[in-house]
């Protein structure tokens, strides 16, 4: 290609002005690709270790292997160079963006940005006025016009100050002067080039050049759409969930290397008397809690269905437990739990007064110590369970009975059916698969339990007075962040999963209904 | 051959059923509906009253929180100024006038211990200036004692003077006629209604409160923004484009959502700390912007949109993104809504994951949910500092709660009937 070339966009030749630059592009990281791959192979270190390293050098030859497919492809200028050569881009650049913008500490960058927000947040609140006020504008339309206006303009003001006072604009200048810093520079300029040539092969002309059908112009669509999530999802769940099952077979403390010891931390599991104990008490918790949990809340639900005046008051309230947060609302139930000064036993003893003057009976109240008498403590956990979960159940059933035909109802009112009648016979059955779903839920939700013994026994041990609320998941944590058995805390985990599998698949078998599954 | 002839007996004795009926099915109504609402009123109070509770216990002085029996409203000791002075005010029993507030007037004037004659168990401590001598003597407790006559407003009774003490001299507040006797030590103080507004600044003050409700509130808005991003792109993908492999990854991001976080925890914290992110806000951010069941959500949203609203778009030539970001994102507002108040409560409340990853000294760094635990599992804090700092942990959940019901609710429809 000349200088004096008449077309920008293309040489004599046919071919756009980019294509020899992406030809030694695509050589320069099939080689650099390689390069890696040799590297990976020969070094040895405790972050390469294990199924990490592995995947990485599986990873590392696919690459290789689809770069000598995409400088072949780019060669006789088929689909299949454009796809692979912007799969590797795209790989590249991410890749390669993440290490540079790590090593600049952009992903840590929240805290700085958190320590400059604070005091702040008046003016995000301002910002946030503006917005709603411009959407209620939109809302109300006609002559709000000035009214958009001046929320518009209060938005942007409150953004700029927030900006300055933030001092936001020094701290980029300030991030961004660490791309000098070291390799920071190879990695960000990498990223670069490969995000350059991505959005190259990404365009119609590259399209054109490389003869791309409709439906692999599609495939690349759907690919390119897909990547954030896909990539996210593999390297924050598919991959770690991998990595999890490997280092349930080994023993392992977190600083020296694994051994691979096969199933022998799953038998052990079997022998173990806490273990045993943690699914005891969770087998009993579930047993007790989820009745409660759900029974009560199909008949508040069915109360709530009617047409009676204030029922949405009642539906809000209910859902308030589900809203505050499960630290807090344990830490309320503490106070209400505490056996000398706490409501709960007040309750206990004035409605036994109350029962002994009305009926002449000389019976004790009992005062029970909620959360140190290891008879009693996983019952503490059991009302604070059912307190939180009966509203969200609530709910459910609620939006489960208002699915259902109202002419089932016209038809049973025709034939003379009551209430309770109604509820029996055509409420319960129809909200079959909502019942199953609830249920499920919540045995999910009770299978996991941890929250709520860790902050009740706090700052005692969460496995409570005589491992009263010890659970599975409070035997995990102990075991993988205090006593640093992480093959075994793995185990736990996984057999918890099992666990969880095994039941969830039965409820929805026994419910037969197919339609719940895909929720 | 019978005919249904109605005798007019017959008539109004069907009339009088009827009406019957009918009262008794009002009735039977009226009572149903009271009784529904009682359970419901029932239910939502045991739902109310801990929050009442805790907006009460934060507004109290650390002994109030210990008080028992225990009262609802914030209390404290009450004073008043007499004469230029702060006093501290009693409620005390007054002959003949029942209960007043009183003031100490004068904190100690020479008193005895008297007993009654009837009863050994039955005594009071009284100035010695009302208490005249009779002469005689009695036995109490093995002890030969004087029996004095002491005056007690009105009446005058025979007592027995046990031994020497000394008492307070109360005036009432209001009225200074009112004049009592009473041990200072044991009279009951006078209480006013005292909410201790300042248990929130303290708290904020003391603890670094307003850091943590600043890194919640950042965590929350980037873990929302971020995931309503790839599940928007993600959730596109799997509804409107062909392309290879989509259903096997699209089964896959559905079974996903069944597998427990509690799997993941290890090897999450293993990766946090390959990648330097432990002990800071980020770990709790990247990780959970990639979520399958907003994907999940999203796309079932647009696949009911209908398609010729993209198709026209599409044939003027705009690109994918922009018939995305221009045509599906302004319908898909309630969907976007419901997914954006889920991952906000997720965000806001989780517990586990910031308990294992933000596992430094260092409060800088904290959540909410990890600030509380914290303050909660010491003992030297006041349980109404405890209780302030959970209503400011609460505040912003409720708010947006009372703003975005709708999109609440139909979030759990929506995860539960699909």
């Amino acid at each position: 290609m000349t200088a004096a070339s008449a077309k920008p966009m293309s040489t004599s030749s046919g071919e756009p002005r980019w294509f020899r630059p992406l030809l030694v592009w695509r050589v320069f990281a099939a080689v650099l690709l390689t390069f890696a791959l040799i590297a990976v192979a020969l070094q040895r270190g405790i972050v390469l270790d294990g199924p990490v390293r592995w995947s990485l050098l599986v990873a590392l030859l696919g690459a290789v292997v689809g770069a000598g497919i995409a400088i072949r492809g780019t060669l006789q200028k088929v689909h299949l160079g454009r796809f692979a050569g912007f799969t590797i881009d795209l790989l590249l650049m991410v890749v390669l963006g993440f290490i540079a913008l790590n090593r600049m500490g952009m992903f840590t960058g929240v805290d700085a940005v958190g320590e400059a927000f604070n005091g702040n947040a008046a003016w995000l609140a301002i910002v946030i006025l503006g917005w709603f006020v411009s959407g209620f504008a939109d809302k109300a339309g006609g002559n709000q016009k000035i009214l958009k206006q001046v929320a518009q303009w209060t938005m942007i003001t409150g953004m700029v100050v927030l900006t300055v006072a933030m001092g936001l604009i020094p701290g980029l200048i300030e991030f961004a002067t660490r791309i000098v810093e070291g390799d920071v520079i190879l990695f960000a300029a990498g990223a670069v080039i490969a995000g350059v040539f991505a959005r190259i092969l990404w365009s119609d002309t590259a399209a054109r050049l490389f003869k791309t059908t409709q439906t692999e112009g599609e495939n690349m669509d759907g690919m390119l759409f897909v990547a954030p999530n896909v990539l996210g999802f593999l390297a924050f769940f598919a991959g770690p969930l991998i990595v999890s099952l490997f280092i349930s077979f080994t023993e392992w403390d977190g600083l020296t290397d694994a051994n691979f010891v096969g199933f022998q931390n799953y038998i052990d599991l079997f022998t173990d008397a806490l273990f045993l104990k943690a699914l005891r008490n969770i087998v009993i918790f579930g047993v007790v809690a989820i009745p409660l949990a759900v029974i009560p809340a199909l008949l508040l639900a069915a109360l709530l269905n009617s047409k009676l005046p204030g029922m949405r008051f009642f539906r809000a309230v209910y859902f308030l437990p589900s809203i505050a947060g499960v630290v807090g609302v344990t830490l309320i139930w503490k106070q209400l739990f505490n056996s000398t000064v706490g409501y709960l036993n007040y309750m206990i003893l004035r409605v036994t007064e109350w029962f002994n003057s009305l009926i002449g009976t000389g019976w004790e109240a009992p005062q029970p110590q909620w959360i140190s008498d290891d008879s009693i403590a996983l019952i503490a956990v059991i009302i604070l369970f059912v307190w939180q979960q009966i509203g969200f159940n609530t709910v459910l059933f609620l939006a489960g009975m208002q699915s259902i035909d109202g002419t089932l109802y016209e038809a049973a009112d025709i034939d003379g059916a009551g209430p309770w009648r109604k509820l029996r016979n055509i409420t319960v059955p129809m909200l079959r698969p909502t019942t199953v779903f609830v249920v499920a839920t919540s045995t999910i939700l009770a299978l996991q339990l941890f929250n709520e013994p860790f902050i009740l026994q706090a700052p005692s041990p969460p496995s409570g007075p005589g491992n009263a609320t010890l659970t599975p998941v409070v035997y995990l944590y102990q075991n993988a962040f205090q006593e640093f058995q992480i093959g075994y805390a793995s185990a736990v985990a996984w057999a918890l999963f099992i666990l969880i599998f095994g039941i969830t698949l039965l409820y929805f078998r026994r419910s037969g209904d197919e339609g719940v599954l895909t929720s | 051959m019978t005919t249904t002839t109605r005798t007019p007996e017959e008539q109004a004795r069907r009339e009088a059923q009827a009406k019957s009926d009918h009262r008794r099915k009002v009735g039977r109504t009226i009572l149903g509906r009271g009784g529904a609402y009682a359970v419901l009123i029932g239910f939502a109070a045991a739902m109310l009253f801990p929050f009442l509770f805790m907006v009460a216990a934060a507004l109290k002085t650390p002994e109030d929180t210990f008080r028992y029996p225990p009262k609802i409203l914030p209390r404290t000791a009450a004073t008043a100024e007499v004469a230029g002075a702060e006093v501290d005010l009693y409620s005390v029993d007054v002959p003949d006038s029942g209960t007043a507030t009183v003031y100490l007037a004068e904190p100690s004037v020479e008193a005895g211990l008297f007993v009654s004659l009837d009863d050994p168990e039955v005594t009071i401590s009284w100035p010695l200036e009302f208490a005249t001598d009779t002469g005689s003597t009695t036995t109490v407790d093995g002890e030969t004692v004087p029996i004095y006559s002491v005056q007690q407003g009105f009446e005058t009774v025979d007592l027995a003077l046990t031994r020497n003490t000394s008492v307070g001299r109360f005036v009432g507040l209001d009225d200074e006629t009112i004049e009592t006797y009473a041990v200072v030590r044991t009279a009951e103080r006078a209480e006013s209604i005292d909410p201790q507004w300042q248990n929130f600044s303290d708290i904020i003050e003391l603890r670094d409160f307003d850091r943590s409700l600043t890194n919640t509130i950042l965590v929350t808005i980037l873990v929302v923004g971020g995931t309503l991003f790839t599940s928007i792109m993600g959730g596109y993908a799997f509804a409107r484009i062909r392309f290879k492999g989509r259903n096997a990854l699209f089964v896959t991001y559905i079974g996903s959502i069944m597998i427990p976080f509690v799997v993941l925890i290890i090897p999450l914290f293993r990766l946090m700390v390959a990648l330097g992110w432990v002990n800071t806000l980020g770990s709790l951010v990247w990780p959970f912007v990639f979520n399958a069941y907003g994907t999940f959500l999203m796309r079932q949203f647009f696949v009911s949109i209908p398609k010729d609203l993209e198709e026209a778009a599409y044939i003027d030539g705009a690109k994918r993104w922009k018939i995305l970001w221009s045509i599906f994102v302004p319908l898909s507002w309630p969907a976007i809504a419901t997914l954006a108040t889920f991952m906000f409560l997720y965000a806001w409340n989780s517990f586990i994951w910031p308990l294992v990853s933000i596992n430094g000294a260092n409060s800088d760094d904290f959540v909410l949910t990890i600030a509380l635990q914290t303050l909660g599992g010491q003992a030297g804090e006041g349980p109404n500092l405890i209780f302030a700092a959970i209503v400011l942990s609460v505040i912003i959940p409720f708010t947006v709660f009372i703003l975005a019901q709708r999109y609440f609710v139909e979030n759990v429809a929506t995860s539960g009937i699909k």
